[in-house]
């Protein structure tokens, strides 16, 4: 059985108070694709990713993944008033999951703001990732009944620090490394709960063009190893328009173009909202 | 190598076998060793002879060591010259006064054997990082032992041993919340109650209720557990508490958790004194007369227990989730951890191991009241926590033990007026302990704030790596 559809969003809106950060955005990935959102600073692509995650629950709109919804809301309480979004239809259930148990089901992100275990070393911070998929319990896990299970987390562990490249920090302090090894740390320390979707989150803020080619290659090929679809959000145009199969540009909230890169790069629209449009 | 090693083991576990079977048998020989003694039979004539005598064996028969040893001192001091001393006689009394030294000393070398053998055969070195410690533990546990029975039960020396060995596992608990998960609890003071209560009432001996509830009518409760059952449901007393007050106060964040705790715990000890449930809990009164431990070895094996468990679990995948709930929660809960989940099983068994605290606490005082229990109480133990390290299980058993000797011992003489000559040292009267205490803290948090193992742990190989580092370098100049 396959998957065709990896994630789906139906109008989803984030509205605080009376700014609208996400705007009646809907958007589908398929399997198996690098699919990009960018847009100008502060257009909402971190509000729409956390919506996604369940950080923040929606104001309105709906998230589905593989099909089964994962999120659902519309406006309540005080919201019900304020509600200024442009989608007007309402879902009538409300769905609320924790980012936990969104993680469960197989999505797993990166953050904007490195947030790596800071007092922990590069290697525990993979290893806490696989703490999800015990099957142990407190007890067993306590009195050291489930060393087999340990034994295979390790293994992941340094399997994953092996694949981004990280195996000789192992023991390191994970706020020691250097910046773009803190990034790739974070990547695999995703990767440890074993997703089928990754949210990357900026992966190349930071990165010097030398590094961000690099990224690049190191994104494609995590994809191809472990089967992976990605959803990435990114201001360096260079890797989006080199990896990313489509691309979804939304600003003020709003998606205001979509499509494959070539498309994009010629899109008026997309253009004004980067540069700026002259007053005639 | 091989060979040598185990021959020695062997020797050492003969020997210790050896003085063993010698102890031991010299335990049941004082009634006969007083008969040989008195070989003339003159005991029978003298009548404050034979009281004397009478005193040495009823105290024996008490099994009252101490006061044993003191009518038998007293006994020989007194009538020496109409008693016989052979060698045998001398020799005897010898191994009698010593026994329980020389016991404690053939353990600890047979465990010495034990872990050269291990040291011999293990080809995986998988159990020789095991053998140093272990025997390291054993010594400590044999020499409490032999100290107590050198010091007598109730020195002071022994009094700062058992309290400090309390202590520190109350801090241990409380670092697991305060310093693992990251979250600011100050109901410590309020578990430890509930863990005392729970312990003092289950255990008190049937035939005593009647008069520790005398204002009651003997009480609710008409049974008594055993000692260690009652120190388990203790534990878990306070370990259901510690659920209910969970699933609200744990949705709040730092200072906003530590307020809610800390009304907790005044509340629990307002709730444990309503004369309402006197029958149950004797009011305001005291709680006494229950099941005491008698040797300080009680309160460190079951500290030592706990404290092991712990320290377990915190190296386990659950204590990986909960050292990543402090350094992140956003983080956390995007690798999927449920964060209320963990911070409640957090708080449970941060609990538990504080109502067996508690408990022990009980047994050590003798007696129980909630008046105790005051936040004061909880500030003393994440003052040891702070001083040991947040983060650090062995900073805080070594804080509580100093925490313990610097309070009720080396700081006492501050407490005392004092004359040099005819000089009154200024200052020193009775509470002024308390003030040279609260310096000394103030110093630790301005110039210290790690505490003193900030967050690593005490480790044997890094200790044995500094010597022989500073040799080396001592050997290079």
């Amino acid at each position: 059985m396959s998957v065709e559809t990896m994630l789906e969003l139906k109008h989803v809106t984030m509205q605080f108070g009376g700014v609208v950060a996400v705007d009646d955005l809907s958007m589908h990935i398929k399997k198996d694709e690098i699919v990009a959102l960018i847009g100008p600073n502060g257009a909402g692509k971190t509000t729409a990713f956390n919506c996604i995650t369940g950080v923040y629950a929606p104001t309105n709109g709906q998230v589905f993944y593989q099909d089964k919804l994962i999120v659902s809301n519309h406006p309540q309480g005080r919201m019900k008033q304020l509600y200024v979004g442009s989608h007007k239809q309402f879902p009538s259930e409300v769905v609320e999951n924790t980012p936990d148990q969104i993680t469960k089901l197989g999505v797993a992100r990166t953050f904007q703001n490195i947030r790596l275990f800071k007092t922990q070393t590069a290697f525990e911070n993979v290893l806490i990732a696989t703490h999800l998929h015990r099957k142990s319990n407190l007890f067993s896990a306590t009195l050291r009944l489930n060393y087999k299970e340990e034994q295979q987390h390790r293994e992941l562990a340094e399997q994953l620090l092996d694949a981004v490249g990280l195996l000789k920090e192992k023991d390191e302090l994970a706020v020691s490394l250097p910046y773009g090894k803190q990034r790739r740390l974070e990547i695999a320390r995703a990767l440890a709960t074993k997703p089928q979707l990754l949210l990357l989150d900026e992966p190349a803020a930071g990165m010097n063009p030398q590094e961000t080619e690099a990224l690049a290659k190191f994104i494609v090929g995590i994809r191809k190893r472990f089967g992976l679809t990605i959803f990435l959000i990114e201001h360096h145009m260079d890797l989006v328009m080199d990896i990313s199969d489509r691309i979804y540009v939304i600003d003020f909230g709003k998606q205001i173009a979509t499509g494959l890169p070539e498309q994009i790069q010629d899109n008026p629209a997309v253009i004004a909202a980067y540069l700026g449009v002259d007053e005639e | 190598m091989k060979t040598v090693k185990i021959l020695i083991a062997l020797v050492l576990a003969v020997c210790a076998v050896t003085v063993i079977y010698f102890a031991q048998s010299a335990k049941d020989s004082l009634p006969g060793l007083l008969e040989t003694m008195d070989a003339q039979q003159l005991a029978a004539q003298d009548d404050k002879m034979l009281k004397a005598r009478d005193r040495v064996t009823d105290a024996l028969e008490e099994g009252d060591r101490e006061k044993t040893l003191r009518n038998l001192t007293r006994y020989l001091d007194g009538f020496s010259d109409k008693l016989t001393f052979s060698d045998g006689v001398n020799r005897e009394l010898m191994l009698f006064k010593n026994y329980p030294v020389l016991t404690a000393g053939s353990i600890f070398l047979l465990a010495i054997a034990l872990a050269l053998v291990v040291y011999a055969l293990d080809k995986g070195k998988k159990f020789k990082k095991l053998a140093l410690p272990l025997v390291l533990i054993a010594a400590l546990y044999c020499g409490i032992y032999i100290v107590e029975n050198i010091t007598g039960v109730n020195s002071m020396l022994m009094t700062v041993l058992k309290k400090g060995a309390i202590y520190a596992l109350i801090a241990v608990s409380m670092n697991l919340l305060n310093g693992f998960t990251g979250l600011f609890s100050l109901g410590q003071a309020g578990f430890m109650l509930i863990g005392a209560y729970a312990y003092a009432i289950l255990s008190i001996p049937v035939e005593n209720r009647a008069q520790v509830y005398q204002y009651y009518a003997g009480g609710l409760i008409q049974f008594s557990l055993p000692p260690l059952l009652s120190i388990v449901i203790a534990g878990l007393a306070a370990a259901f508490f510690a659920f209910l007050i969970g699933l609200p106060v744990l949705r709040l964040k730092s200072d906003y958790l530590a307020i809610a705790t800390l009304g907790f715990a005044e509340i629990i000890r307002a709730v444990f004194q309503y004369e309402g449930l006197g029958p149950i809990t004797n009011g305001s009164n005291l709680l006494r007369r229950f099941t005491v431990f008698s040797t300080a070895l009680y309160p460190f094996a079951i500290a030592g227990v706990c404290i092991a468990l712990i320290t377990l679990l915190i190296h386990s995948t659950y204590g990986r989730a909960f050292k990543a709930i402090r350094d992140d929660e956003v983080a956390a809960e995007a690798m999927g951890i449920n964060l209320f989940a963990h911070k409640q099983l957090a708080f449970v068994i941060s609990s538990f191991f504080a109502g067996v605290g508690g408990a022990l606490l009980a047994m050590y005082q003798t007696t129980v009241q909630a008046a105790a229990f005051t936040s004061a109480m909880t500030y003393e133990i994440l003052l040891i926590v702070v001083i040991g390290g947040m983060g650090s299980i062995s900073g805080s058993v070594i804080a509580s033990f100093l925490f313990v000797a610097a309070s009720e011992w080396w700081l006492r003489f501050l407490d005392n007026e004092t004359m040099i000559g005819s000089f009154q040292v200024p200052l020193l009267r009775s509470g002024f302990r308390m003030v040279a205490f609260s310096a000394v803290i103030m110093a630790v948090v301005l110039f210290y704030r790690k505490g003193i193992m900030g967050d690593k742990e005490f480790s044997l190989a890094r200790m044995i790596g500094w010597t022989r580092h500073r040799k080396e370098a001592h050997d290079e100049r």
